[in-house]
């Protein structure tokens, strides 16, 4: 891994999780697999800790176990996982476009956790939703199972790889660890429940009236105390599916962009039809016939055969490739080219970098080089019709952050370079590379950036936290406009610009980071499937 | 061997007017620093995209960063003993639930042993291997530096946390480390309790402190 990707890894996990699941999350990832003993006794942690931080982790799948030969246990890390973090609030947006709020907390609350029993998820929601509802109506468990078969079923959750049931005659000691296996079948199969009940608020005045402080109160409610009947069967977020979604609503947007919203229509349901027959890292959907896209156009869309046919030959010539005609029955059968439509994306998100970066004329040279693919000096300054000291100098600049290279083409065996063709080109998965290392570098820049603000002003930040409280506590109790206005003033005016401006910067990093991190997902898609190709 | 090494004048091996120089040219000059840091940039960045979805993703985000510290699963560092106990800390602590993973499917020294850490574990050395005649020696010198530590009182506790403890002592010597962490949480609390001179039983409040009027500050004392 990249010194770029440990160092974001490091500010993600010391984020969500601590310092000490930090120090050993971050040296796992730097020198790979490894077994208990050896990651103490290189951290210089207790062995106690380092325990608790790896049962986090796996927890988390972060990091996965793997029996090696006698019997040692060695755990390795999964870095791109970590990474994964900073898409959690993409995550459950998402699913609370598509599914609402029930979906949104279930996602949420399998994100936070880790894994979960269905049962645990069921009951967690209907908690939190029962909270926010009005006094007197609850939230019943029928409905959030209801949401959870419908995740289930279009694969935004999956089952995690299970504990085998062994026979009780086995012979001989367990083994040191268990190997997990999951059945392809089984992944999203829905156990049988039958969970009635409904969500409970959480009363302020029964805390109250046990006079004691929450941590002397039982850490097991009655409840617990019945076999939960789904017991061993954990669930958590699909995340390919995600990126499937993800990649889906890229390529729709895109092709919406381009032409006009019809066409996009149509490229959705072509993906929509596909989104289950057809696997995350296929170069194409399965071949869709235009009689099947007609009939499952959504029903608001009154558009006529010969319109649709005429719009998917359009879809079809246009140079970008994005969809394809692979043959003639049924109306001509038309496919969806995944790997084309993410390289597309992925030259376009370099194409905008160039442009904002270096000006335009930069990006018609860039785009002029991309199309001819190779291109000598001279020829450069003749197509671009830049004059030629500019265009030396741009294609120096973009040359020196890596976005164009160099060809050698020797005329001579011996390499002279009196006599070698100097050709620029661009290499688009290398320069994809370039750029995802700026990314990560980027985000981690802007993270330490959002750290340092709060910290500097972690003070205001308390007192006026505090301020808050009081105020509402009075509140609560009633009190007059005059005594909350007294304490209002108790932040005096320049100290509440200075909390507006550290609010302001606060929301601007993240907002960064968040859309830092969709140009991470369009380059990573991309090195992905190109990879997997060569 | 290969060409002149340029008599007076540097030569280039290759023709420069294919790289855009032409002959004579002055060149540019040579970088002898590395960039700066926070180089001046001609053009500035696009603004943010807004919308109601990316507001809604910003709420999300610095909620989840919120909730992420109240789980159980954010493990935080012992803090170091701080100069002043501050009063607001004890009402301030936040609780959090317990979290217990689910043992199955771990494997299995990820589990924590189970054994009394009341009586310190008389053994520092790492030593497991050797024969038990010499733990048990030097299990009787350390029991009595524990003794003279701790009172008589706990001596009975003692006795019978030693003998499980030196039984302990054949398997493997990973205990080391909990032992340690045991003991030094037991000092840490004999160290409170001594930091002054003062026997707490010896000093007894008669009725009067404390509750004499302090009608007459007005008054200096003597």
């Amino acid at each position: 891994m990249t010194q770029a990707e440990i160092k974001l890894c490091s500010l993600l996990l010391q984020e969500h999780f601590g310092e000490i699941v930090e120090k050993i999350g971050v040296h796992l990832i730097r020198t790979g697999s490894q077994p208990l003993r050896v990651i103490a006794h290189d951290t210089g942690t207790s062995l106690d800790q380092v325990k608790k931080a790896l049962c986090v982790l796996v927890q988390h799948n972060l990091v996965s176990y793997q029996v090696h030969k006698r019997g040692v246990v060695e755990y390795e890390a999964q870095c791109s996982r970590v990474l994964r973090m900073l898409r959690y609030p993409r995550y459950i947006y998402t699913t609370k476009t598509l599914y609402s709020d029930t979906g949104e907390l279930i996602v949420e609350e399998l994100l936070l956790n880790g894994k979960l029993t269905m049962s645990a998820v069921v009951k967690k929601v209907a908690d939190r939703l029962t909270e926010t509802m009005e006094d007197g109506k609850t939230m019943d468990y029928a409905e959030v199972s209801n949401t959870f078969v419908r995740l289930a079923d279009t694969h935004f959750v999956q089952r995690c790889p299970s504990v085998p049931t062994t026979e009780n005659s086995d012979p001989g000691p367990p083994p040191p660890a268990p190997a997990l296996v999951i059945n392809e079948k089984d992944m999203y199969l829905v156990p049988k429940l039958s969970l009635i009940g409904k969500g409970k608020r959480r009363r302020s005045s029964d805390e109250d009236a046990a006079g004691e402080p929450k941590a002397k109160r039982p850490k097991h409610t009655t409840d617990n105390k019945e076999p939960i009947p789904d017991d061993g069967i954990y669930w958590q977020a699909n995340l390919d599916r995600f990126h499937q979604h993800f990649r889906d609503q890229a390529i729709v947007s895109a092709v919406a962009n381009r032409m006009d919203q019809t066409s996009s229509e149509i490229v959705r349901t072509m993906l929509r039809m596909s989104e289950i027959t057809t696997s995350s890292s296929a170069p194409f959907t399965q071949p869709l016939s235009s009689n099947e896209i007609f009939r499952s156009l959504p029903v608001g869309y009154n558009i006529s055969k010969q319109v649709l046919d005429q719009y998917l030959t359009l879809l079809a010539d246009d140079p970008l490739e994005f969809v394809g005609k692979s043959g003639d029955s049924g109306g001509g059968m038309y496919v969806i080219n995944l790997h084309k439509a993410l390289a597309s994306l992925a030259t376009a998100t370099l194409e905008s970098v160039v442009q904002e970066r270096f000006g335009s004329r930069c990006a018609r040279i860039f785009r002029l080089v991309l199309q001819k693919k190779h291109l000598e000096q001279k020829q450069v300054e003749d197509f671009a019709m830049i004059p030629a000291k500019e265009a030396k100098d741009m294609l120096y600049k973009m040359l020196s952050e890596n976005f164009i290279s160099l060809q050698e083409i020797p005329k001579t065996p011996d390499h002279a370079p009196s006599r070698t063709f100097y050709l620029y080109t661009v290499n688009i998965l290398a320069a994809a590379r370039m750029l995802l290392h700026r990314c990560y570098k980027s985000i981690a820049n802007l993270i330490e950036r959002r750290q340092f603000e709060t910290k500097e002003n972690k003070r205001l930040l308390e007192k006026s936290q505090r301020v808050e409280a009081i105020i509402a506590s009075m509140q609560a109790t009633g009190a007059e406009e005059a005594q909350l206005q007294e304490i209002e003033e108790m932040i005096t005016a320049p100290e509440r610009q200075q909390l507006e401006t550290l609010k302001r910067n606060v929301n601007k990093l993240d907002a960064s980071e968040i859309q830092v991190d969709e140009t991470i997902f369009l380059l990573e898609s991309y090195i992905e499937c190109t990879m997997k190709r060569l | 061997m290969a060409g002149n090494k340029g008599r007076g004048r540097a030569a280039y091996t290759f023709n420069i007017e294919a790289v855009g120089f032409s002959k004579g040219e002055k060149l540019p000059d040579v970088v002898l620093k590395p960039p700066p840091l926070f180089p001046d940039t001609d053009y500035k960045p696009v603004p943010l995209k807004t919308g109601e979805g990316e507001e809604y993703m910003l709420a999300l985000k610095q909620e989840l960063r919120e909730t992420m510290k109240r789980m159980p699963y954010f493990i935080e560092t012992p803090e170091e003993r701080q100069d002043i106990e501050r009063y607001s800390k004890r009402y301030m602590k936040v609780y959090k639930e317990e979290w217990i993973p689910d043992w199955r499917r771990l494997p299995r020294e990820m589990m924590p042993r189970n054994k009394c850490k009341k009586g310190p574990k008389p053994k520092k050395a790492k030593d497991a291997g050797k024969g038990t005649s010499l733990t048990n020696t030097a299990d009787v010198l350390k029991k009595i530096e524990e003794l003279e530590k701790r009172g008589d009182g706990e001596k009975s506790d003692e006795e019978n946390e030693e003998k499980e403890g030196s039984k302990e002592k054949s398997k493997e010597g990973e205990d080391d480390d909990d032992d340690d962490a045991a003991e030094q949480e037991e000092y840490d609390e004999e160290d409170q309790e001594e930091e002054n001179d003062y026997i707490n039983s010896y000093f007894e409040d008669g009725d009067d402190f404390g509750a004499d009027s302090d009608d007459n500050m007005d008054e200096a004392t003597y």
